[in-house]
């Protein structure tokens, strides 16, 4: 039975995203993703939060990168997590987002390389061992808690290319597939495959979740008009072949791109088309979600993520999810 | 201001619906950096084991609301036929 999680940005004060937390754990969702960057609050003070005030909903960063933040460090904020909230925890580790790296001034080098070797060094040091590790982007010389870390924490890895989808197959215990599009996401799931195939794994194996811009509304205009300003960013940080494969006009695209430079909300937002809407988003009634969501199912995902916006009001979206969208998928 | 006062004029019938105002009142603030944390732990107390519906909740959510979003939660009051209540806090909030 597919699992559903939840993603929240930490630009919101904690207090508002630890109330909807603790209605999405009472309202069936069996996952709980926070996001990482630098310019939001602190994604582990945030899931401490949650730790605390919830009590049987996984969660995780979803996802942390490995450059702004050492998997050494990365492992000691997820152990002590699963600490405060034993076997509730789960890593997503991914390669990042390259211009907020790059606005710090970090080179994304060798995401491949530094994804991987950042996942085996968090799971040595996290099962206790001391590390010492000589990789091509990080070196460990011999690092090792002072504390006994409990148990086994699950890593998810965050992917939306070909080689890095193919690469989180092979080496995550679950896969954060950056993706809305049921053409996008059956690709994406059969790179994960081949992954998971490499390794002699079985596909029950691995959390394969689609990780999606999501809005619902019981009126589609207030549903659509929630997600255009999130699908504007994701078109204007689409490579042009993504763009074409949806037949979304690049002249468009490049429009919706420039105005966002300019800070022109008004000319990016207004530029947005049904299309991207539809390539970029899982958008509109319950009903309309629900036949979405039913066709992501059919291209092998175990877990469906929704993600910002979520819905114009917030906690009415999560309890028509919880009402209605839900519990179509558990009967 | 003596919140529990307030919340005691209120009938228990109509709690429920109370509370849920003040909880999209707050959630949908733009006033974040007007809210207490030790005020959001309360209230986040009080969600996490289902009494946010409860007297001590009703408390903790209409200090909540006062603070972020003071004018809606007076119009609340006076929209849920307890304008009785909607003038002692407009006079409380005034002296």
């Amino acid at each position: 039975m597919v699992k559903f999680g939840i993603e929240f940005v930490p630009r919101e004060p904690y207090w508002k995203i630890i109330y909807y937390a603790i209605q999405a754990e009472e309202g069936g969702f069996g996952n709980l993703w926070i996001t990482d960057h630098f310019n939001n609050r602190n994604v582990y003070v945030t899931l401490a939060a949650a730790a605390i005030h919830t009590n049987k909903i996984t969660f995780g960063p979803g996802v942390t990168n490995p450059y702004l933040v050492n998997p050494v460090f990365t492992a000691q904020a997820i152990a002590t997590l699963n600490e405060l909230a034993p076997n509730r925890v789960v890593l997503g580790m991914g390669a990042g987002d390259k211009t907020t790296l790059e606005s710090v001034g970090v080179e994304m080098q060798k995401p491949l390389t530094a994804v991987q070797e950042a996942v085996e060094i968090f799971r040595k040091i996290a099962s206790g061992e001391g590390v010492v590790y000589e990789g091509e982007v990080f070196k460990v010389a011999g690092a090792k808690f002072l504390f006994k870390p409990k148990g086994r924490i699950p890593v998810y890895v965050g992917a939306q290319g070909p080689k890095m989808l193919e690469l989180a197959g092979k080496i995550g215990d679950g896969v954060l597939i950056n993706a809305c599009h049921p053409k996008d996401v059956e690709y994406a799931v059969n790179s994960v495959k081949a992954g998971i195939g490499q390794a002699g794994k079985k596909l029950d194996e691995v959390d394969v979740a689609a990780y999606t811009s999501f809005s619902v509304h019981e009126d589609l205009k207030k549903a659509t008009k929630a997600t255009v300003p999130v699908v504007s960013f994701i078109v204007a940080g689409s490579p042009s072949l993504l763009l074409e494969r949806h037949g979304i006009d690049i002249k468009k695209a490049e429009e919706i791109r420039e105005a966002l430079k300019a800070n022109d909300w008004g000319r990016a937002f207004g530029a947005v088309t049904s299309e991207m809407i539809a390539a970029f988003s899982v958008c509109g009634t319950p009903e309309m979600c629900i036949e979405r969501i039913a066709l992501l199912l059919k291209s092998g995902i175990s877990q469906f993520v929704v993600g910002s916006p979520i819905g114009s009001n917030v906690r009415e979206a999560i309890n028509i999810i919880s009402e209605k969208i839900i519990p179509h998928f558990q009967t | 201001m003596d919140y529990r006062k307030f919340v005691e004029m209120i009938p228990v019938g109509k709690w429920e619906v109370f509370s849920d105002k003040l909880v999209d009142f707050i959630l949908t603030s733009k006033n974040d950096e007007k809210m207490p944390s030790q005020l959001a732990n309360t209230i986040l107390h009080h969600w996490q084991h289902g009494v946010l519906k409860s007297e001590s909740g009703l408390v903790a959510l209409l200090q909540a609301a006062l603070l972020l979003e003071p004018d809606k939660t007076i119009n609340a009051f006076s929209e849920l036929q307890m304008a009785n209540i909607a003038e002692q806090i407009r006079e409380s909030l005034e002296s």
